[in-house]
């Protein structure tokens, strides 16, 4: 059996290691775009193989698959699925483990996405509008004094996404220049080269709470949703700094986090369903393949999207694919051959960590952050009781070099998420970079001060958004203005 | 004494200088003599230093010259501006603002020292050996002229020192976690005695050295902390409740009504009423703008300040047995004052209870404490004092009182401005 996987990150590399442990021995493939030693090491090792090239090229992914006749693909990131590399693969009659361009657009425009929930009135949706000049969205934060997420529109590597508490009058002049800067900068950065969808940038309404991810399998009749893992964005400890793609994250023993309810876990999930079935009913096409809630917790809704993932999320996938225990390259063929209801997911009952390491100049300055010559004593980590997922590497004439993203990550498996974070923390050492450049990472992910933290807050908008439900308020806007009345937005 | 401040952008489309203003406000009542902000942006340090409070000394305009996405800044007493205190050397120019005092040294000399230290080692390290080489009870933070930020936290941890964020984009140092809500930022953590934040362009880091001893201030839960601030993981406010708890268990009077002196007594005159189930009043009416009376620099100021905060209201205490709560007793002179007024407005009895114990020493760590032979609760007792300032009865919270109602044990507390010992220099 041969199975060709697309894409060269961390994700990809725990998405490696899942179909190499299948009792199918399957010879993995490899497309990659900078070459991931982890990846490389897999499919060396099944005796299958690799290759540079464009994973987001459909033509040449699809070509590849057909000259070494693999039984399946499977997509790792997102960007090949919004170039339609999952389309051109099935068109050659090869299944694909990754959604049509068509359904991947709920990830691929924050626009669409919106207003799909708002069609479909999924919970959980927020209120939002989406400009497609920029001229018009200065215009309308300018007039509105309000606690905003600013977009791009369009999914930009989890880049460009700004969020601003407008609420003190006294500090609103300097926030409503850098809300309408931003705007700007959305357009003209990271939204530049993106023809692909009309909406430019996208305001949506600020809700506060804890994050959490929900990533699924689906065959799109039946959706299989595994363990929720939370990731952790601000790129320094005690929660501060800019957005990053995230530094770290926890997955607690079973299916829930330690903040969040069972009930909340279900109401989740039906949100993705519900997710899934607007896509396909609009599209008319099944979404096979990977689907993730990226979801908070908010005083309006309780369980609430705030971006949806078309693919394991990076780091959260790193968290739970080590933990699978039901055949990877059975979950894969029963996607193709929609039999997804037949298939029961286990995982093994830990609670796991990740940190990711990055090089100084991560998230802002990825020039700075390239090229560094880098290694990892990986026997250290292991007899310490780690693992290393490959992150943004690649492999110059045999010496590995940073990528400009996360270079590497940890990830930690035992009782408790505590106890994980700890062995984590003793593997960090032994990653280093050979040229003098620094590297950080946030040792307080997985601490108990962080989740203690994560729990207050969660227990503070759980109050609220049940006060509302009782009131039959939930999820609603209600308002006064004087002089006009109550208006509901 | 001061309150400090420090802001840094993650994103330089800020412009921070106002968040500093308004963070300074949210620490007035830590100094309101003069007030200093600086802010750096590409290589250029702004500052504007000014007298009295934030809002006089800060004009529309002068908030806009101040340009950049890193500032800090400082309230103070003092009637001198001698902050911010600025070291320059080969080219690289130190901003230093300070809430605290030092033994045998000068923030001078500390900032000199330091800057020595960053053009030899790392920034972090710079700042460790500067915290092990200065004794003291301190904190600072400081801006460099190529745009890092340093701030510190004295190795016994005796001045506060937060930090937090606002969202993505700003990460705030401040004295006390109130400039932090008044900005809208979220309280991280306290900084740990002992040690440097660096907040640089790409990199946030500490480090630290501490023997794990602590002597956190007391008097900071009496009277200087704002009662809405959280230090050291206690809620300030929780603290004065207790107190008042206390000073009502301690010594009972069969009174009528509870008054508190405004505004820092409030919280201990509520929790004592409903303790001691006698009713709590507003007792005055403030002329003017609130205004800390004890931490102004002269007799006459004080005074001009008691009388002017403190007009009685007559209908609350004509006829009744008062006990009047006040948070401490310097010189006795505004209480005095202070009782005399509720008397000719008609008080009965006048029971005075002090929320903390007798002022008997100086305080080493920058507090403007007179000279000993000024403090009346060194030189008389309760029973004398009571006479002296016309009271029918006085008492102290005890030094173990006061401990209790804190929650923390004795010996990581500084107790030196009640007892005379201190925590790095042994008895006084």
């Amino acid at each position: 059996m041969k199975v060709l996987l697309v894409g060269d990150g961390s994700r990809e590399h725990a998405i490696a290691e899942a179909l190499a442990r299948s009792v199918k021995e399957p010879k993995i493939y490899a497309l990659m775009h900078l070459i991931n030693p982890g990846i490389a090491k897999v499919c060396e090792q099944s005796y299958g193989g690799y290759r540079r090239g464009s994973p987001i090229d459909p033509i040449q992914v699809a070509n590849y698959a057909e000259e070494l006749n693999v039984d399946f693909v499977f997509i790792g990131p997102e960007e090949p699925l919004f170039h339609g590399v999952a389309d051109e693969v099935e068109r050659r009659g090869i299944g694909c483990i990754g959604a049509h361009r068509a359904v991947a657009e709920v990830e691929m425009s924050k626009a669409y996405m919106r207003r799909l929930m708002w069609k479909y009135e999924i919970p959980g949706r927020l209120r939002f509008k989406s400009f497609k000049n920029v001229e018009d969205a200065i215009a309308y934060i300018s007039e509105y004094a309000e606690s905003l997420a600013i977009k791009p529109a369009r999914q930009a590597g989890g880049k460009g996404v700004k969020v601003i508490a407008d609420v003190q009058v006294y500090l609103s002049k300097e926030k409503r220049e850098v809300k309408a800067k931003h705007a700007e900068r959305v357009v003209k950065e990271h939204m530049r080269g993106y023809v692909d969808i009309e909406d430019r940038v996208l305001l949506e309404e600020k809700v506060e709470g804890p994050e959490y991810t929900l990533q699924c399998f689906s065959d799109g009749e039946t959706i299989l949703p595994m363990p929720l893992v939370q990731d952790n964005k601000h790129a320094y400890e005690d929660d501060l700094g800019p957005e990053t793609g995230g530094m770290g994250s926890i997955c607690g023993k079973g299916l829930i986090l330690p903040f969040i309810t069972m009930e909340e876990y279900s109401r989740s999930v039906e949100i993705v369903k519900k997710m899934v079935e607007a896509v396909q009913k609009e599209t008319g096409e099944l979404y096979r393949g990977v689907i993730a809630g990226q979801m908070m917790l908010t005083d309006k809704w309780g369980p609430t999207i705030i971006e949806m993932y078309s693919r394991f999320g990076q780091p959260e996938g790193e968290n739970i694919l080590p933990l699978l225990e039901t055949d990877m390259v059975e979950i894969c063929e029963a996607i193709i051959e929609r039999k997804l209801s037949k298939v029961k997911l286990e995982f093994r009952e830990k609670a796991t960590v990740v940190k990711c390491i990055a090089p100084l100049g991560y998230p802002d300055r990825r020039d700075l952050a390239r090229g560094h010559p880098i290694v990892v004593d990986e026997e250290a980590i292991a007899r310490r009781g780690g693992k290393l997922f490959w992150s943004s590497v690649d492999t110059v004439d045999g010496m590995l070099v940073t990528g400009g993203s996360r270079a590497c990550e940890i990830y930690a498996e035992a009782d408790s998420i505590e106890e994980a974070s700890e062995i984590a923390e003793r593997c960090i050492p032994y990653v280093k970079l050979l040229d003098g450049w620094r590297l950080f990472h946030r040792s307080d992910i997985g601490t108990p001060r962080l989740l203690e933290k994560r729990r207050v807050l969660a227990e503070l908008v759980r109050e609220i958004y049940q006060y509302r439900e009782k009131k039959g308020i939930l999820g609603r806007t209600i308002d006064w203005i004087p002089g006009r009345g109550k208006i509901e937005l | 004494m001061s309150g400090i401040l420090g802001l840094y952008a993650f994103d330089e489309l800020w412009s921070v200088s106002r968040f500093v203003y308004y963070g300074l406000m949210g620490l007035q009542h830590r100094g309101q003599e003069y007030s200093s902000i600086t802010t750096w942006m590409d290589g250029n340090l702004y500052t504007k230093t000014s007298k009295g409070l934030v809002e006089d000394g800060f004009r529309e305009s002068s908030i806009s010259k101040l340009k950049g996405y890193v500032g800090c800044g400082c309230v103070s007493t003092g009637k001198e501006l001698e902050q911010p205190i600025t070291a320059s050397k080969n080219g690289l120019t130190l901003i230093l603002y300070v809430s605290g005092g030092l033994i045998d040294a000068d923030f001078h000399g500390l900032a000199r020292l330091l800057l020595d230290e960053i053009g030899k080692s790392d920034i972090e390290q710079a700042g460790l050996s500067i915290l092990e080489r200065f004794k003291g009870g301190y904190s600072f933070v400081c801006i460099t002229s190529d745009g890092r930020m340093l701030a510190a936290r004295d190795s016994l941890g005796i001045k506060p020192l937060c930090v937090g964020g606002l969202g993505f984009d700003l990460a705030v140092l401040a004295s006390e976690s109130s400039a932090l809500d008044v900005i809208g930022a979220d309280l991280s953590r306290d900084i740990e005695p002992g040690e440097v934040f660096v907040i640089e362009k790409f990199d946030v880091r500490r480090g630290i050295t501490n023997s794990g001893r602590r002597a956190y201030c007391s008097f900071e839960y009496v009277y200087y902390a704002r009662p809405d601030s959280i230090i050291n993981c206690i809620h300030v406010y929780d603290v004065r409740r207790r107190i008042g708890h206390i000073l009502s268990e301690m010594d009972p009077v069969e009174a009528d009504v509870v008054i508190g002196v405004p505004e820092t007594a409030i919280p201990f005159a509520m929790a004592y009423s409903r303790t001691a189930g006698i009713p709590v009043e507003m007792g005055f009416y403030r002329t003017g703008r609130s205004m800390r009376t004890a931490i102004r620099p002269t007799e006459l100021e004080r005074l001009m300040g008691v009388q002017l905060k403190l007009n009685p209201i007559k209908a609350a205490i004509r006829g009744r047995k008062v006990v009047l709560i006040d948070d401490s007793v310097v010189r006795g002179t505004t209480l005095r004052n202070t009782v005399y007024l509720l008397r000719r407005k008609g008080a009965k009895e006048v029971h005075v209870r002090i929320g903390s114990p007798a002022i008997k020493a100086r305080c080493p760590y920058g507090t403007a404490v007179p000279p000993e032979d000024e403090l009346i609760g060194r030189a008389l007792t309760s029973e004398e004092i009571a006479e002296v300032i016309g009271a029918d009865s006085f008492s102290y919270l005890p030094v173990d009182r006061l401990v209790e109602a804190i929650g923390l044990r004795k010996d990581s507390l500084c107790l030196g401005c009640f007892t005379g010992v201190y925590p790095d220099l042994g008895g006084g």
